[in-house]
């Protein structure tokens, strides 16, 4: 076959193209550290990238909501350990009480005492986070309770709130102030801790021994909603290191799809430099060779 | 046997033949560059002898000069150039559609996942008016993200659009030119077509890169082309011009051959590519596009609807309801309503529980419910596999326009090997010619020797 000029510089430039393609493709590579820039480079790639990018992205969300939940639950377990703390004083307190020889003074202070702590139940009970009441079920943006005399029924309801830790896995984070402080019992911790404190200030002996029982049931349901919150409080940081398990692997399978290997393509960045080179170099080598030179 | 004289005239001729034959090879060598210039060689043939007896013969006489060209190689040409042009059209134009859905972490999927990570953050404080305020803004980046995702969709077709009309007009330019090389190579002697010839070769393969033709050599040296499935594009000195009439509802140009509309029938060449892009696959990302935006709208309106606001009563729709999946895309838009008023977004799904969030995680756990092709696919799988689809779409095209390209190569090298001028031939044809004029005019230096001594016997 001829081998003419034009098909010899037609096909040079067709391979010079080619390689520096090549080269500019390796050297983005190399320095974005990334192999696909576009969907056409690798369309399976780009699709699996993008999947693991929005796998990423949910698992993100669960983190930041388990961090969240983390923190409500936190200080609702500080409300709970305050509120029992408060009735341990004061069935002390009224324990105390029950005695004949107290003087009328004595029972004052021993009342005032239990009212002090139905006060500070109160205030506990009232704790929000961020803007919202955490113990009065659906009713978030009313106090569950409001301080009297008399401290007022329950003002919130029953729809406790949930938010998603995970897929398959919701933790409650707003709590029924009224379930825990009063329950099936005919009256609430406030009404209890109240006439609890007339029996101890007036000396009514059976008044007292039934408000003790009344706060031995209190006690028991708070100390109940407490161990719920503690077992969702210890699952927490198992559900935290889940989620950081598979974002790291989701990490990893797009990192697989999109990420360049670093040592693979700086290695074919420089064939693909000496590829380049050798198509300039013979063009212009084959260029300078023709017959013209010998002729005279 | 011819006399000095006679031989003297032998010798002019042959001086005659080989300046002939050297100035075939420059004038090849000066058109080595020269798009579509086939190499001329130059027919030679002896002067046969005149009767006399011991007559060797008269010289050399220069028959012809012809143009070097195989008409199979150029038919080859015009057929593979069309898929070559239509491939790679089609993979620039995709390439602009490409280059519009961002890379893997800035897409539109990232706006989806924002969006429901939105009512994921107000499901964990149904009454904070920062997370009401977070879910407005990303529902406004989402539709935002989708407007605009369409638009410039449409863009890449108006885009491919004014191409085929510039095209068209090419094509019109060039049947012109066509139809006026073969008046002249019709109306002149063989001798004078050869340039005009190789014009007229060059202006057909061009016509070829535009739209796939059908070629026909007449014995009188003229083309006659047509394409869109036999339509006429140039016959004689005739062109017949391609027109452009604008579709009623889109506003594309329609390409008319005469009153026939051949838009469908172009099978190759740029425009082939440029109406594929604008009328198949554009269109087909765009009606994803919208089918995406509908269910958005549906689904989160679904939800919306049946929850309740901030202040416990019955929610607007969070999106404007659509009429319709077509144009979804580019119409999707917030809810005036809510826009203006972040307290109606729906949180919850109990009436009067400014606390309660069963909407806001109803509307979050969207992001994974398959309500999408056949209820297989997510709304970010949804729009993953339409990313998929155009990566996948322009990888075909830049693959198939490189092996096509590959083929019109060596078809170009097949077609060289006949019609290419090689410096080293021609420096030889150089050497050939200039060593038979020396010697040539050697000879004539020898008879004028020989001459000078036959008039000195008179002396």
């Amino acid at each position: 076959m001829r081998v003419t000029f034009g098909s010899i510089f037609r096909n040079g430039v067709v391979d010079i193209n080619r390689t520096a393609e090549e080269l500019a493709r390796r050297q983005r590579e190399v320095s974005s550290g990334r192999r696909i820039h576009l969907p056409s480079d690798d369309p399976s790639a780009m699709a699996t990238a993008m999947g693991e990018r929005g796998e990423m992205a949910v698992l993100d969300q669960f983190t930041q909501t388990t961090d969240s939940v983390d923190s409500r639950l936190t200080v609702a377990d500080t409300v709970y350990t305050d509120v029992l703390n408060r009735l341990t004083n004061v069935q002390t307190r009224a324990a105390g009480g029950r005695s004949t020889i107290l003087s009328q003074t004595q029972r004052d202070a021993l009342a005032g005492e239990i009212r002090g702590a139905a006060s500070a139940i109160l205030t506990a009970v009232n704790t929000s986070y961020r803007g919202m009441y955490l113990f009065s079920g659906g009713q978030s943006l009313t106090p569950p309770y409001t301080a009297g005399p008399p401290i007022s029924p329950y003002q919130g309801d029953g729809n406790v709130q949930s938010v998603d830790v995970a897929r398959d896995r919701s933790v409650q984070v707003t709590f029924d102030g009224g379930a825990i402080l009063q329950g099936s019992a005919a009256a609430d911790v406030f009404q209890t801790l109240e006439a609890l404190a007339t029996a101890v200030q007036t000396g009514n002996m059976a008044g007292i021994d039934q408000g003790l029982a009344d706060v031995g049931q209190a006690f028991d349901r708070v100390t109940n909603a407490q161990t719920q919150i503690g077992i969702e409080l210890a699952r927490l940081p198992e559900d935290r290191a889940r989620l950081v398990t598979q974002r790291q692997s989701a990490d990893a399978r797009r990192s697989h799809a999109e990420d360049a290997n670093l040592a693979e393509s700086i290695a074919a960045m420089s064939q693909a430099d000496a590829a380049h080179r050798a198509a300039l170099g013979s063009l212009a080598s084959v260029g300078r060779q023709s017959l013209m030179d010998y002729l005279k | 046997m011819s006399g000095l004289f006679g031989m003297l005239s032998t010798t002019a001729r042959s001086l005659e033949s080989q300046r002939y034959g050297l100035d075939a090879a420059g004038q090849n060598i000066a058109n080595i560059n020269t798009p579509g210039y086939s190499r001329r060689v130059v027919d030679f043939g002896a002067v046969p002898p005149t009767s006399e007896r011991l007559n060797a013969g008269n010289g050399v006489e220069v028959l012809g000069v012809r143009r070097l060209r195989d008409r199979f190689f150029d038919r080859r040409l015009f057929q593979e150039n069309p898929a070559q042009h239509r491939e790679t059209a089609l993979a620039e134009a995709l390439g602009v559609v490409e280059s519009t859905l961002g890379s893997p972490n800035a897409t539109l999927n990232a706006r989806l996942n924002q969006f429901f990570d939105g009512f994921s953050g107000l499901a964990q404080a149904p009454t904070s008016s920062t997370a009401r305020a977070d879910v407005l803004a990303k529902g406004q980046a989402l539709a935002g993200e989708l407007r605009a995702t369409d638009s410039r969709f449409q863009q890449a077709q108006l885009d491919a659009d004014r191409r085929i009309r510039a095209n068209v007009d090419e094509i019109n330019s060039l049947a012109n030119r066509l139809a006026s090389l073969n008046d002249r190579i019709a109306n002149s002697d063989d001798s004078g077509t050869m340039t005009l010839r190789d014009e007229q070769n060059e202006v057909v393969k061009t016509l070829s890169s535009y739209v796939d033709i059908e070629t026909i050599d007449l014995p009188n040296g003229t083309v006659q082309v047509s394409f869109g499935r036999g339509k006429p594009l140039v016959i004689a000195d005739v062109a017949y011009a391609v027109t452009v009439q604008n579709e009623p509802t889109t506003g594309f140009a329609r390409l008319y051959s005469g009153v026939t509309d051949v838009t469908a029938a172009i099978g190759g060449g740029t425009v082939a590519g440029l109406i594929a892009a604008r009328d198949v696959n554009i269109p087909g990302y765009r009606a994803s596009l919208d089918t995406l935006a509908y269910e958005v709208v549906q689904q989160v309106n679904t939800l919306h609807d049946a929850g309740f606001t901030l202040g416990g009563v019955d929610a607007p729709p969070f999106f404007q309801p659509l009429a319709t999946v077509a144009g979804a895309a580019s119409q999707i838009a917030l809810d005036p309503t809510v826009a203006a008023n972040a307290t109606l977004i729906a949180a919850g799904s109990v009436a009067a529980t400014p606390g309660d969030n069963g909407t806001a995680r109803g509307l979050a756990a969207l992001r994974d419910a398959r309500v999408l092709s056949g209820n297989s696919a997510t709304f970010t799988g949804f729009y993953t596999d339409l990313v998929y689809g155009v990566g996948q779409d322009r990888a075909i095209a830049v693959s198939e326009g490189t092996i096509r390209g590959e083929v019109v190569q060596q078809i170009e090298n097949l077609r060289d090997g006949v019609s290419g001028v090689s410096l080293d031939e021609e420096a030889a044809s150089m050497m050939r010619f200039q060593r038979a004029y020396e010697a040539s005019a050697r000879f004539f230096t020898t008879i004028n020797e020989t001459l000078d001594v036959l008039m000195s016997l008179g002396r």
